[in-house]
């Protein structure tokens, strides 16, 4: 009996590596696309961190202060000044047209009313509409600023007579300083950020759309008699058979994938990659599963790929990775349950990123695991469709 | 007598293009897969992302403090940083061991740990150092650790600056001035709130049209190229050309989304009172050629679309690589020409972009004069490939089927 399962399944393998060749979509939207996809966001975030931010000055004082000023702003790595308004609407009309991200402006008479103790004011304006551009040079221009603070207290002192050291003018301007440690990224790395689940967002994508293609087209097409029949009559045999090429593929691609970022680029892996490439494993056979419960559900290709397309794009918004799952309302943070990448995510986190003892991410890998179990509710329909297939949509 | 026919010629060009429009319509409408594309998840999409983002940012994000200090001082700051609404402490611990266990379980996303020479230092004039200690697992969690941390802190270090220059006899206005020779403010002119949604969103609408506008031309022409219908469009003696079909059928998409424009550009961000600061009209001089082009693309990309699902397969995942193309998350400065260079190839970056600066940072029209040609450059030659395309298929259809 098993005998013949091997045997059926083999025949079923055999001639779903006929239909992957004979059509270039099948090889397109898996492997060329995967490929495709680590190629553009390893180019794409290469930076790193974004430098040389574009950034403008108006300066109306024109004095040795604020000259200064402008020389240690530009000395920022993260900011590069590229251009110098006569006045704030000029400035302003640059940033609207999306030339600068910041600008900073120095008043008129700014370095004689700071002689004069007047305290005068300088101004900085920053665009949040571009988030991480804008949130990246603001920090960059209150660092500055409080670092000028310092400067002019010392020189201030040291008018007076009164002789101070580096450290203490720094106790002066900042009694508490902040020793900032960022756990895991220590240089911000936005591609550390993103690429450890954007490329595995694509991936569901993909491993969604395929299965249920390959089986919802047999369905479209009236093949299944044929397959059927190579399966010697077994569903079990024809299921299997259709999804383990791609099991294989995805998996070659996800932990190829997984070598490339955390081998090859060094990116933070403070755990074992080889339990992340367990998990990178259950993670395909999770998609696959819930790919053969779309099919089943409604086991017609058109229906079955709109709803498996709209479930696919929105497992990248519930993985939680850049606006976190428990910012947002109530009523919606129940859906994370739905998405494997999301416990995926939570496997990265503990395993990649903190590096914390395994015992944290097998709850995870449980859940994951289940989800392989899913097909299951909808086998029965499945088979049912498979058999019939007057039941197929080109038959409508 | 030239004249007459002249106009004779036009009416006959209007009279094609306006048929080939209505077959369009009553093919559009009767097609329940294209519609639950271009009607149902136009409609819906923008609400489901615009509530799921609604929150903007997060508010008393779980912190544990490590206080091996625990003085006063130590105590006061600690108030302060759970005064804050970006951070609520929830654990406190004696050593920094004991913090692991619920940060491994995700249960803070940030630790502050304040020594135990705090106050000694602060008491004998020196910098005191706090080590604060972020989950990357994401963004803004970083984010909010570190505007949480540096708000509380320039409070504490404003008091102890006034504090010890009482204690020198520098009191009231003398102070202040010793304290800060010169004082900043920091303004944010667009997305004030610092806000995701107010960031994402308006990107996403973009692309919400953008891709089901894609798509649904994709499974129509998919639909036709399965029934090998194509040498239908143009009936023997009919005088219908090439360009009547072509345009025809643009219009058909492009008026239908002109209606979803509205809804999704105009209403949507009012809605839920995300920006909307731009003026509407030069919203719409903008989306006429966004439109437009993002038409004759998709009908140029459908010819690789042979069946009426496999757009879906091919090309969803565009819709993440086209949203970083535009530039709104990665600043476009640091993007490396190759890839703003490709991103030139698609009307999606011109329109985020367009939309952004208008509806976000109210440019006008002017200001956004090059999105506004680079879409008018990209209609017109997403035209002229349409045309080549479509004379292909049709023809090949025609000779199939003839």
């Amino acid at each position: 009996m098993s005998k013949n399962i091997y045997k059926n399944t083999k025949a079923v393998i055999l001639r779903e590596w006929r239909r992957m060749v004979g059509r270039p979509i099948y090889l397109f939207s898996s492997a060329f696309v995967m490929i495709f996809c680590y190629i553009f966001f390893l180019t794409f975030f290469s930076e790193g961190m974004p430098r040389s931010m574009p950034i403008g000055v108006v300066d109306m004082d024109h004095s040795y202060v604020s000259r200064t000023f402008i020389r240690n702003i530009d000395a920022v790595p993260q900011a590069e000044i590229v251009e110098h308004y006569v006045d704030y609407s000029e400035a302003r009309d640059a940033m609207q047209r999306g030339e600068i991200y910041a600008f900073f402006m120095i008043d008129k008479d700014f370095e004689r009313e700071l002689m004069s103790s007047q305290q005068p004011e300088f101004n900085f304006y920053v665009n949040e509409a571009y988030i991480v551009a804008g949130s990246l040079t603001y920090k960059e221009l209150v660092y500055v600023s409080n670092m000028g603070a310092a400067y002019v207290q010392k020189k201030m002192l040291e008018l007076k007579g009164e002789e101070v050291e580096e450290n203490e003018i720094l106790a002066i301007v900042q009694p508490i300083a902040n020793d900032s440690h960022m756990i895991a990224n220590p240089y911000a790395n936005y591609g550390v950020y993103l690429l450890n689940m954007l490329l595995p967002g694509i991936m569901q994508m993909l491993i969604l759309l395929m299965t249920v293609f390959t089986i919802g087209f047999e369905l479209k097409m009236n093949t299944t008699p044929e397959l059927m029949k190579t399966a010697n009559n077994s569903m079990f045999a024809a299921l299997l058979g259709k999804l383990l090429p791609y099991t294989l593929l995805f998996s070659i691609l996800g932990i190829g994938g997984n070598l490339i970022l955390y081998q090859y680029m060094h990116f933070p892996m403070n755990g074992s990659l080889v339990w992340f490439s367990l998990a990178t494993i259950l993670f395909v056979m999770a998609y696959q599963a819930i790919g053969v419960l779309f099919i089943g559900l409604l086991p017609s290709l058109r229906e079955a790929l709109s709803l498996v397309a709209v479930y696919a794009i929105l497992g990248v918004s519930f993985t939680g990775f850049t606006f976190p799952i428990e910012a947002m309302p109530r009523g919606v943070q129940v859906f994370q349950h739905f998405f494997p990448i999301r416990y995926y995510f939570k496997i990265y986190v503990a395993e990649a990123l903190n590096g914390a003892p395994i015992r944290y991410s097998l709850i995870y890998f449980a859940l994951i695991t289940a989800f392989i179990l899913l097909p299951f509710i909808t086998y029965r329909r499945l088979r049912k469709a498979v058999m019939k297939p007057d039941n197929s949509d080109s038959a409508k | 007598m030239s004249d007459s026919k002249q106009s004779k010629i036009k009416f006959r060009h209007l009279r094609n293009i306006v048929s080939v429009l209505v077959e369009e319509y009553k093919r559009m409408l009767k097609d329940s897969g294209v519609m639950l594309i271009i009607l149902g998840a136009a409609f819906l999409y923008p609400l489901l992302y615009s509530y799921v983002y609604l929150n903007e940012t997060i508010r008393d994000m779980p912190i544990a403090v490590v206080d091996q200090s625990n003085t006063v001082r130590s105590r006061n700051f600690i108030k302060s940083i759970d005064a804050t609404p970006d951070l609520q402490v929830t654990h406190t611990y004696n050593n920094l061991e004991e913090v692991k266990d619920p940060f491994y379980k995700g249960q803070i996303h940030g630790v502050l740990l304040i020594p135990a020479d705090f106050s000694e230092r602060i008491n004998k004039k020196q910098q005191a150092t706090v080590s604060t200690y972020s989950d990357m697992s994401s963004f803004l969690y970083y984010r909010t650790m570190a505007l949480g941390v540096n708000f509380a802190m320039l409070d504490q270090n404003d008091q102890i600056k006034i504090e010890r220059l009482n204690s020198m006899g520098k009191v009231g206005r003398e102070a202040e001035i010793a304290a800060a020779p010169f004082t900043y403010k920091d303004v944010i002119l667009y997305n004030e709130g610092m806000g995701y949604g107010s960031f994402l969103i308006p990107a996403l609408l973009v692309l919400v049209i953008h891709q089901t506008l894609f798509f649904g031309i994709g499974m129509s022409t998919g639909t036709a190229r399965e029934e090998d219908s194509f040498y239908q469009l143009i009936p023997p003696n009919s005088g219908r050309s090439i360009f009547h079909v072509v345009v025809g059928k643009a219009l058909c998409f492009f008026s239908w989304y002109l209606v979803v424009s509205v809804y999704v550009l105009g209403f949507i961000p009012k809605l839920f009172n995300q920006p909307h600061i731009g003026n509407p009209l030069d919203i719409a001089i903008l989306i006429i050629p966004f439109l437009l082009a993002a038409t004759f693309f998709a009908m140029t990309l459908s010819v690789f679309i042979r069946n009426r699902e496999t757009g879906f397969v091919v090309f969803l995942f565009t819709s993440l690589i086209l949203l970083f193309l535009s530039g709104t998350s990665w600043p476009r400065s640091s993007m490396g020409q190759f890839w703003v260079n490709f991103s030139y190839l698609f009307p999606s970056t011109f329109g985020i972009n367009g939309y952004v600066k208008i509806n976000s940072m109210g440019a006008n029209i002017t200001q956004i004069c090059d999105e506004y040609i680079g879409l008018w450059i990209q209609a017109g030659v997403y035209f002229i490939t349409t045309m080549v395309v479509y004379k292909w298929q049709i023809g090949s259809s025609v000779k199939r089927n003839r």
